[in-house]
């Protein structure tokens, strides 16, 4: 596996500016100020439509053979098309479920993880539809710990 | 052309989306303090439960077949904005008019307006999953009329187009219609109107200018001209500027206590405050009330004090202090259900000044309210607040339907489960 580094700007929290910038011990403005550029921010990454994008969290470990596991964060993007292999947030029974979206020849379907359940045909505009899941995000705990949840209410 | 676009009873739609098992059943939402009905689903409306009706007045068989919901207005208000946005994306101007409706300035384009709609209500629809429907004619008096025929439509996508004034359906149907009905009519001039044999919004648009402008105002000329199909109402002529703000609330059970009751006032000066920095406002006056249950037995007593503020002021501190005056003078022993703050005499905030002597808010006090302003933002309204705030909340809302922050609070994220 390879991994290609990112380079992440300094340790602000806010993106830079003229009034902002910090000044050496003379006063005088540091020269690297010039090469100075935003930090990167991931919520800019994950969300590009902030309009049709919301954020759920997984119940239950069905999906777990596929990396998508119990507490899990969803970034559900309504605006994009679901297109087979996409993951789906539909509106299942009266509950918000998580399943893949399959094509069968040429018919497309719901498909369940869990033993038991049906494959469900999906129409297009289906109504059920609720959004496509983009991305999720799972943390990592060491043994015995519980994931860490953000904690912050904004 | 102007569009008007509203989203199809808001607050039940708002609530569906994040729990579908709503979907089909009626949905009532409640007021502040679950104390009436204030919106409906159709299926809710179809039960014949009317609006404002008392929660517990609601026949208890209609009650077992109907969902009531706490009014969220945290959601309602951040799913109003992503409507907002998603359509600031496809038209140049857009002006909101309330947390459910829009106008929509299309001058300049050249479209075709069926399909510009259709492709206004799809895309809200999909990309945020609330209903609305769409009203398109050449005056904002027409496209909120227009709307309310779109609404009464049973096919989809909702939209009405009226191409002109003189399209033969929009005079057949104000004809049908009373000035009433016409945004900006109320009660007293459509009575005025019918006193002068004008019975019918036809009537109003032909009824000349100069008759409409001696008899009545300039306003009511302008509302015919629009109904002709001339624009010439702006939306800051019917809708009242904020000269004013006011920030109450019915107490969970009833409140005698002075201390408690300055607990509350403290945090809805706290709130007025906030308003009036957020609009750049500053207020000259302050009024504070308070009242006890009209509907309970026992000496109704309703109280109410004004006084002027030193100086225009956005001060949340100064404005506590003198609405703490005014509670001093006010209280007696009474078991208050409301207390509230109000602001007056709202003027633009003035430049700073730098000493405390000639008038005006000083610029240590702004930097003040504006570091303030970011910590609460930053870390939440519990983390500052102007003195201890009640821990047991009794003067805060029941509200004990309430759905969750679904889009604001990482805690109350809706849970979708794998299958």
């Amino acid at each position: 596996m390879s991994m290609t580094p990112i380079a992440l700007a300094a340790s602000t929290s806010a993106p830079a500016s003229s009034d902002t910038l910090p000044r050496g011990a003379s006063g005088f403005p540091s020269p690297a100020d010039d090469y100075r550029e935003a930090p990167l921010d991931l919520h800019h990454h994950l969300v590009r439509r902030p309009a049709s994008t919301f954020f759920m969290r997984l119940e239950g470990d069905d999906h777990r053979h596929a990396g998508l596991h119990h507490g899990d964060l969803l970034v559900i993007d309504r605006a994009l098309s679901p297109r087979p292999g996409h993951w789906l947030v539909a509106a299942i029974d009266g509950e918000l479920s998580v399943l893949r979206l399959e094509r069968r020849e040429a018919q497309l379907y719901l498909a369940p993880s869990r033993p038991g359940l049906a494959t469900l045909p999906f129409e297009a505009n289906d109504d059920r539809l609720w959004g496509v899941i983009c991305y999720t995000i799972h943390a990592l705990p060491a043994e015995g710990e519980q994931p860490a949840e953000p904690s912050c209410s904004r | 052309m102007f569009a008007l676009i509203d989203c199809n009873n808001f607050y039940a739609a708002c609530e569906r989306l994040f729990e579908p098992r709503l979907e089909g059943v009626p949905v009532g939402v409640l007021s502040n303090n679950d104390g009436c009905v204030i919106a409906r689903s159709e299926e809710f409306k179809a039960l014949d439960i009317p609006m404002g009706i008392p929660t517990h007045k609601i026949d208890p068989t209609l009650r077992r077949r109907v969902v009531l919901k706490s009014s969220n207005y945290t959601l309602y208000g951040d799913l109003s904005a992503r409507v907002q946005q998603v359509l600031a994306h496809q038209v140049p101007t857009l002006e909101p008019y309330s947390i459910d409706e829009c106008f929509l300035d299309l001058r300049g384009l050249q479209e075709d307006w069926h399909a510009l709609g259709a492709r206004l209500v799809r895309s809200v629809a999909r990309e945020v999953g609330l209903p609305v429907s769409i009203g398109i004619a050449p005056t904002r008096t027409l496209a909120k009329l227009a709307n309310r025929q779109a609404k009464a439509q049973s096919t989809r996508p909702q939209v009405c187009v009226w191409q002109s004034a003189n399209a033969p359906e929009l005079a057949a149907h104000l004809a049908r219609l009373s000035p009433r009905e016409v945004w900006g009519v109320g009660e007293r001039l459509n009575a005025r109107l019918a006193g002068m044999g004008v019975l019918t919004a036809a009537a109003l648009r032909e009824t000349p200018d100069s008759e409409l402008r001696r008899r009545f105002s300039v306003v009511l000329a302008r509302t015919a001209s629009e109904l002709n199909g001339h624009p010439c109402l702006s939306m800051s002529d019917l809708e009242t500027p904020r000269r004013s703000i006011l920030c109450s609330r019915s107490f969970g059970r009833p409140l005698s206590d002075h201390a408690a009751l300055a607990g509350a006032l403290r945090h809805h000066c706290q709130r007025a405050g906030e308003k009036l920095r957020r609009d750049a406002m500053q207020a000259s006056a302050i009024g504070v009330y308070l009242r006890t249950n009209p509907h309970h037995t026992g000496t109704f007593r309703h109280a109410c004090e004004w006084t002027a503020l030193p100086f225009p002021s956005a001060d949340t501190q100064q404005l506590n202090r003198a609405a703490q005056r005014l509670l001093a003078r006010l209280w007696q022993p009474a078991a208050y259900q409301k207390l509230g703050v109000m602001l007056a005499e709202l003027t633009p905030r003035q430049q700073s000044q730098t000493t405390l002597f000639d008038g005006a808010e000083p610029a240590r006090r702004e930097a003040l309210m504006e570091a303030w302003d970011a910590i609460r933002a930053r870390y939440g309204r519990q983390a500052l607040t102007l003195g201890p705030q009640p821990g047991d909340a009794s003067w805060q809302m029941n509200s004990a339907y309430r759905s969750a922050c679904y889009t604001t609070r990482w805690d109350e994220l809706p849970r979708a489960r794998a299958r």
